[in-house]
């Protein structure tokens, strides 16, 4: 059996929707600080190997990865950058310690989306250039057809998509750390400007700027630390595929298929039963639906009633993006995964302030890697 | 502890651009696929030998069970609306005057399909398993590009 690992340390740039005053190395610092002081590690000492999560697109630099190990405290030390979602690269720093090559990690992310001027060309530098990008529309258009598609399949409605919107940000409000807060009601939500119908103005999440750093060690060093643990217990990810003509438009197989890595790993058979709440991407409405029925929490079609219920709220049977989530808490570009599980870890701890569910010990984070993508990460974290 | 600006002026940014130009191979089988379109007005599809998944536009490889794929095909340029959007905001995220609809139209015959804009129909009678047929550019004006496709259109 591979060593436990847990996360010793959390620390975070304060989530803004601009950044003025912080360059996005003075962030990094900022959250890097905070977690080294919640675990009690000096980063030029104690720290075996340093991972980054970042696109060069949205840093506006070539070779961003160049630009990482200074404030981190990781010049002159193991350190790479995953291109992908931060909890691959909690993944990645998890498997250096199952590995014995390293004993405690680093794990950064960051958005420094305010520095962007024409983010919206650059997302859609990201769409196939032969096939999709020549006809020349927004980014979110892509969105407009996946929810088109899984209203029909799930037979969700366009109100529970709202549903989701008002209580996320309703969430927020109770979250220090979030910065969308707001008490709107549903027909705040379904009246507000069409974007890409059905998507209206409102279910989309807008981006903040904002970063994590997370240390995590193995069970022989944990114990040392300063920091509460909070034990990964599984996690897994998965691409579908790039291609807009043989991906599913109505489901969201890349988080069914993670999930399946991550309960497999750490044993979860009924993850509604076993699990006790979870932050899930919700970068749009109806992602928060599509993501809770592709993880199992519920069956396929049933998220929505879920809601309708209560099930998902903070004193339902199994509540969901208690902290706002990103549509109420800023959508941090690759930091969206770590914002996941920084919302978790506080969870566990017992450190969620206003937001703290009572009683958990076993939680579920999930990332989406925005559009135009079919890649998902899971990890399980718990308490003991 | 660090000094924070309390006034914006004082904030310094330096403005950076890069002028991206890239060309894309299109590679065998998207040759087909952009000829196809240009020379004949039509659409080609292939499909898997091992598996047979099917794929429109073409591809020289199976996603699915990694296999070469086939000769290509010519399928006629028609499908059905398998999901849409309307657009009320252009790529810089201004309002639309008269919004635009968006559709995945999978392929008559075929395993796949494309985005592309919808016409010539009001975007509140377009529906998930509407009938479209591809409205191309007059045969001199088309120049090897998905662009050649004006967009759908109910089909007649």
């Amino acid at each position: 059996m591979p060593e436990r690992v847990a996360i010793v340390g959390v620390g975070y740039s304060d989530i803004r929707s601009i950044t003025p005053g912080l360059s996005y190395k003075e962030m990094m610092y900022e959250a890097a600080v905070r977690a080294y002081e919640d675990a009690g590690v000096n980063p030029r000492k104690d720290v075996d190997s340093f991972i980054s999560v970042s696109e060069d697109f949205w840093e506006g630099t070539s070779i961003f990865d160049e630009y990482i190990p200074d404030q981190l405290g990781a010049a002159l030390r193991p350190v790479h950058t995953v291109s992908g979602d931060g909890i691959h690269g909690l993944a990645c720093a998890a498997m250096l310690i199952h590995t014995g090559r390293a004993r405690v990690v680093v794990v950064e992310g960051h958005s420094k989306h305010s520095d962007m001027r024409t983010p919206a060309h650059i997302h859609n530098f990201a769409y196939d250039p032969i096939y999709h990008r020549p006809l020349g529309a927004h980014p979110h258009h892509l969105a407009g057809l996946e929810m088109t598609r899984f209203l029909f399949e799930s037979g969700n409605t366009r109100e529970h998509c709202a549903l989701v919107v008002k209580k996320n940000m309703a969430n927020a409000l109770l979250n220090p750390r979030a910065v969308y807060g707001a008490r709107v009601s549903l027909r705040d939500v379904l009246e507000a400007p069409p974007t890409f119908s059905p998507l209206g103005e409102l279910d989309i999440a807008r981006p903040a700027d904002g970063g994590f750093v997370m240390v995590l060690a193995g069970e022989s060093v944990a114990g040392d630390l300063a920091g509460d643990p909070i034990w990964i217990a599984g996690y897994g990810w998965c691409t579908e595929t790039p291609a807009i003509d043989s991906r599913l438009w109505g489901e969201a197989i890349y988080a069914q298929l993670a999930a399946k890595q991550a309960y497999r790993m750490a044993g979860i058979t009924d993850p509604f039963r076993e699990l006790d709440f979870a932050e899930v991407d919700d970068s749009f409405s109806y992602k928060e639906l599509e993501h809770l029925e592709a993880l199992g929490i519920c069956r396929h079609g049933e998220a929505g009633g879920w809601l309708e219920d209560g099930l998902t709220l903070p004193g339902g049977d199994f509540p969901v993006n208690v902290s706002g989530g990103s549509l109420g808490g800023g959508h941090l570009l690759e930091a969206t995964g770590l914002h996941r599980v920084h919302e978790v870890v506080l969870q566990l701890r017992g450190q969620a302030g206003e937001n703290q569910l009572p009683d958990v010990e076993r939680g579920l984070a999930q990332s989406w890697r925005n559009l135009p993508t079919t890649t998902g990460c899971v990890v399980i974290l718990e308490r003991a | 502890m660090r000094e924070k600006l309390t006034n914006p002026d004082h904030v310094r940014t330096w403005p950076g651009t890069i002028p991206v130009e890239h060309v894309y191979t299109v590679g065998v089988a998207g040759e087909a696929f952009l000829r196809a379109i240009k020379e004949r007005g039509r659409l080609v599809a292939v499909g898997c030998p091992g598996c047979g998944t099917d794929y429109l536009p073409p591809r020289l490889y199976c996603e699915r069970c990694f296999e070469k794929t086939g000769e290509v095909r010519e399928v006629e340029a028609r499908g059905t609306v398998d999901t849409f959007t309307v657009a009320h905001r252009d790529l810089e995220g201004h309002p639309l005057e008269k919004p635009q609809v968006y559709a995945f139209v999978r392929i008559d015959g075929t395993g796949g399909g494309l985005v592309h804009r919808l016409g010539e129909v009001d975007p509140d009678d377009v529906h998930i398993g509407m009938e479209v047929q591809a409205v191309f550019l007059p045969p001199a004006q088309r120049t090897g590009s998905i662009l050649d496709i004006v967009n759908f259109k109910p089909a007649e």
